[in-house]
């Protein structure tokens, strides 16, 4: 008979031995060489329901578990959609779109196949104004969905709506749920979600720590590389790359400013990717205040503004300066600015022709480094043109506060107000917050236009694409004369990840996961 | 018969100020005290001692490490990092000493009135004291902030608001030990007004011992600053400060590290001067306390 006779030094013993054998043995985790792909995300889930969810990790983690029509391509290549859970898109007329969904698609939790009534479900709910869906604008134009049969439906839409393949379909509203599921779940979920049909199966959650997926058996579609995504939440930047080389992860999203030492000194088998996000900046300049009520006073904060030492400051000159909101590199970004800026000397003139002496502007801007950093360039700039400017750094939550009407007419009191949006492939997404009816939502400018808004109900509609473009550059033309923008630049994405594998982004600058392909 | 200017002379050195000079032969004292000098010199002195203007932007020139040029290199805005810790000594200790001598003056006033004042008044104001401190320093701090805005004048206030119960709560409870004392019944009896009892004959008395909690407070007011720069909700951009260097060195710490060491060291040794100061200026000034006694 074996006697176990152990001691606290035979134990230390055998506890370190097995505590350096586990430090030696190299990739004790599975990793992306494996089945299994890290990826990193900067905030924890809330909503799992598409109509209601905040966006994300909660949208990367429905590119996974749900379905819909049309995919899209990665930001580096212009962002091409494609057919995914369609196999048919067909444009009948300019406000017609038939589709048909591919065979074996079904639900988990027994709910049966995905059908064309589902599609019309989701849409219609994500359009109804009674749901007041944050995605509603995606399916501004959307009239109805007709049901032709189990997987043949047609879109109808209220105008013709040239943008619904990039801005509609394929992500965040555009995820198809299940009606049968969500009716019983009593017509609304947060993080209990009743049913999915996607590539991947939504598998755990640790609050604030790790969702998983992993592969849905019953997927009929082109199977994922990887048979299981953990995404990680990770709020600091910083952070995330010590964890990264540390092996915790992949992929993930690095502070700008650590792009250049990256490059130089890169991780073991690791791609850097820099490129240009569709997350655009400018400068708000209210013309509701009444310090800026005058035009000559904000075209003097236009001419004031050095933006080369913005994106020099901020940036790293990885990006060029913005003509406008619309993605650079389209042929509906406009060729320049009028004003290039930095001319204080006209600053000053305008001031002296505006009879305007001693201008103290207030310029809010989220309490981040990044933000104060530019808030600060912008503040050293004005003052050479002679305006003083104070800096007013609010955090998230009061900073969303300071254009919104509902919350009293503080919003026609701002001066200055540093913004940044997410942006999307379309002109039209991008251009749609500054119509009139955005006052005191999120056009911030005070900027009512109506050329402004007739051109945009003309771009959505309008399928001459060489129109489109002019209309486009139109638009940002009034903005820029308004006196009411600065444009600045459309933020570099700066990001990391294993050379073992090619990642897609989508435009909103967040990865989807089942197209990343594994390297031969 | 000499006169007192003799005695005094007749004393030898060895003799004078005996807990003073028991106190500064403590090596550790009297580094701090070296050292809460050097910041207020250093604070008093900032335009004259740092070499650049602490907010002039260089873009070209951001991110430089330690030179001849920049003796602690530059920040993520190419400004001298060490005219920015100059300059940031100023600031904390501006808003340390202003913060807690308005927050010192309430509680003395307050803890003086609910201390000789009548019981339901005493009830009311310990009630508010008890209130106030039981609200977290920095959750406070944090809605005030959103409501009002960031600034120093928020800062101030802020800490101002949360600091005075504790100073109100010392006074009242040596008011109360004091105030059915002989000489103050004596002064009573004589018809003397409220104000001057309070003022002339009990104040003198309380004082000592909130001169050193006020003492000690500075340094924990120091870091409640800092740690509010830190959260971009402290003293506005472009104004320097040790918890906004932190917080724009730790963005950079990969690439610049030196912003983190800079920003940090100030902060720690001022909190160390400060912290080992009061505690020496308690010893000295507490009659209870053997060290330094006259045999």
């Amino acid at each position: 008979m074996i006697r176990w006779n152990t001691d606290r030094r035979k134990f230390l013993k055998a506890a370190g031995a097995f505590g350096a054998a586990a430090a030696l043995k190299p990739g004790f985790a599975w990793s992306a060489d494996g089945d299994t792909l890290r990826i990193r995300m900067e905030g924890d889930l809330q909503v799992l329901d598409p109509a209601f969810m905040i966006g994300a990790i909660e949208d990367v983690i429905m590119r996974g578990i749900y379905v819909s029509l049309n995919r899209l391509g990665d930001l580096r290549e212009g962002s091409p959609w494609s057919p995914w859970g369609a196999e048919k898109i067909e444009q009948k007329d300019p406000k017609t779109i038939a589709f048909t969904l591919i065979e074996g698609l079904k639900w988990t939790n027994g709910f049966g196949a995905v059908t064309a009534e589902d599609v019309k479900f989701s849409y219609e709910r994500v359009a109804n104004p009674d749901n007041a869906s944050p995605w509603a604008y995606q399916f501004e134009q959307l009239d109805h969905v007709e049901v032709v049969d189990e997987r043949n439906g047609i879109i109808h839409l209220k105008n013709p709506y040239q943008p619904i393949y990039v801005v509609a379909l394929p992500y965040y509203g555009g995820h198809i749920i299940s009606k049968a599921a969500t009716e019983k779940a009593g017509g609304k979920y947060t993080t209990e979600v009743p049913a999915t049909c996607g590539p991947y199966l939504f598998t755990s959650w640790e609050q604030k720590q790790k969702v998983t997926l992993t592969a849905n058996p019953d997927w009929p579609g082109p199977k994922p590389d990887f048979a299981k995504v953990e995404i990680y939440v990770v709020a600091d930047d910083q952070a995330a790359q010590l964890a990264y080389e540390a092996d915790a992860f992949d992929y993930t999203k690095i502070a700008v400013g650590e792009a250049a030492a990256v490059k130089a000194s890169p991780p073991p088998d690791t791609t850097l990717v820099e490129a240009q996000s569709t997350r655009y900046q400018w400068l708000s300049i209210n013309m509701l205040s009444p310090r800026l009520q005058d035009v000559r006073v904000r075209q003097a904060v236009q001419h004031g503004i050095d933006v080369s030492q913005i994106l020099t400051g901020a940036y790293n000159d990885l990006v060029p300066r913005s003509t406008g909101v619309v993605q650079p590199g389209t042929p509906f970004a406009r060729p320049a600015n009028l004003i290039p800026g930095g001319d204080y000397e006209k600053a000053a003139a305008l001031l002296a022709e505006a009879g305007a002496s001693d201008v103290t502007l207030t310029l809010t801007v989220m309490n981040d480094s990044s933000r104060t950093a530019i808030a600060q360039i912008m503040q050293a700039s004005l003052e050479q043109a002679g305006i003083t400017v104070e800096i007013q750094p609010l955090d998230e939550a009061a900073y969303w506060g300071v254009g919104d009407k509902t919350q009293g007419d503080g919003y026609k009191n701002i001066d200055l107000v540093l913004m940044d949006f997410a942006g999307g492939v379309d002109p039209s997404e991008n251009l749609v917050w500054f119509r009139p009816d955005q006052i005191g939502v999120y056009n911030w400018s005070g900027f009512d236009s109506p050329e402004y808004e007739a051109s945009y109900q003309q771009i959505i509609t309008e399928t001459d694409e060489a129109k489109r473009v002019e209309l486009s550059r139109r638009m940002e033309t009034l903005m820029e004369e308004s006196g009411g923008f600065i444009f600045i630049c459309h933020q570099p994405l700066t990001l990391i990840h294993r050379n073992s594998f090619e990642p897609l982004i989508y435009p909103d600058g967040h990865p989807n996961p089942v197209l990343f392909k594994k390297k031969a | 018969m000499s006169s007192v200017a003799e005695l005094g002379a007749s004393i030898p050195d060895r003799q004078r100020f005996p807990r003073l000079r028991a106190m500064m032969s403590d090596p550790v004292i009297a580094i701090a005290v070296l050292l809460v000098a050097g910041f207020f010199i250093t604070a008093a002195f900032a335009p004259w001692i740092a070499p650049y203007s602490p907010t002039k932007i260089d873009v070209l020139n951001k991110l430089q490490p330690p030179s001849a040029a920049h003796w602690f290199g530059t920040d993520h805005l190419g400004r001298d990092l060490l005219s920015r810790v100059i300059y940031g000594a100023r600031t904390a200790l501006m808003i340390a000493i202003v913060s807690v001598a308005i927050a010192g003056v309430i509680g003395m006033l307050l803890g003086l009135i609910a201390g000789y004042g009548p019981r339901w008044l005493d009830g009311i104001l310990v009630l508010t004291f008890d209130s106030l401190n039981s609200l977290p320093m920095i959750m406070f701090a944090l809605a005030i902030i959103t409501v009002m805005g960031a600034g120093t004048g928020t800062l101030i206030l802020v800490i101002a608001m949360t600091s005075f119960p504790s100073y109100a709560r010392l006074i009242r409870a040596q008011t109360l030990a004091l105030k059915n004392s002989d000489y103050i019944v004596a002064e009573r009896l004589l018809d003397a007004s409220p104000p001057r009892i309070l003022f002339v004959h009990l104040l003198p008395n309380v004082i000592g011992p909130l001169i050193i909690l006020l003492s000690m407070d500075i340094p924990v007011v120091i870091m409640v600053e800092a740690g509010l720069s830190f959260l971009g909700l402290g003293v506005r951009p472009p104004t320097p400060s040790w918890g906004s260097i932190l917080y724009d060195g730790y963005t950079s710490i990969r690439s610049a590290p030196y912003m983190v060491i800079f920003g940090g060291l100030p902060l720690v040794l001022a909190t160390l001067g400060f912290t080992f100061l009061g505690e020496g200026l308690r010893d000295y000034l507490d009659p209870r306390m053997k060290v330094g006694r006259p045999a």
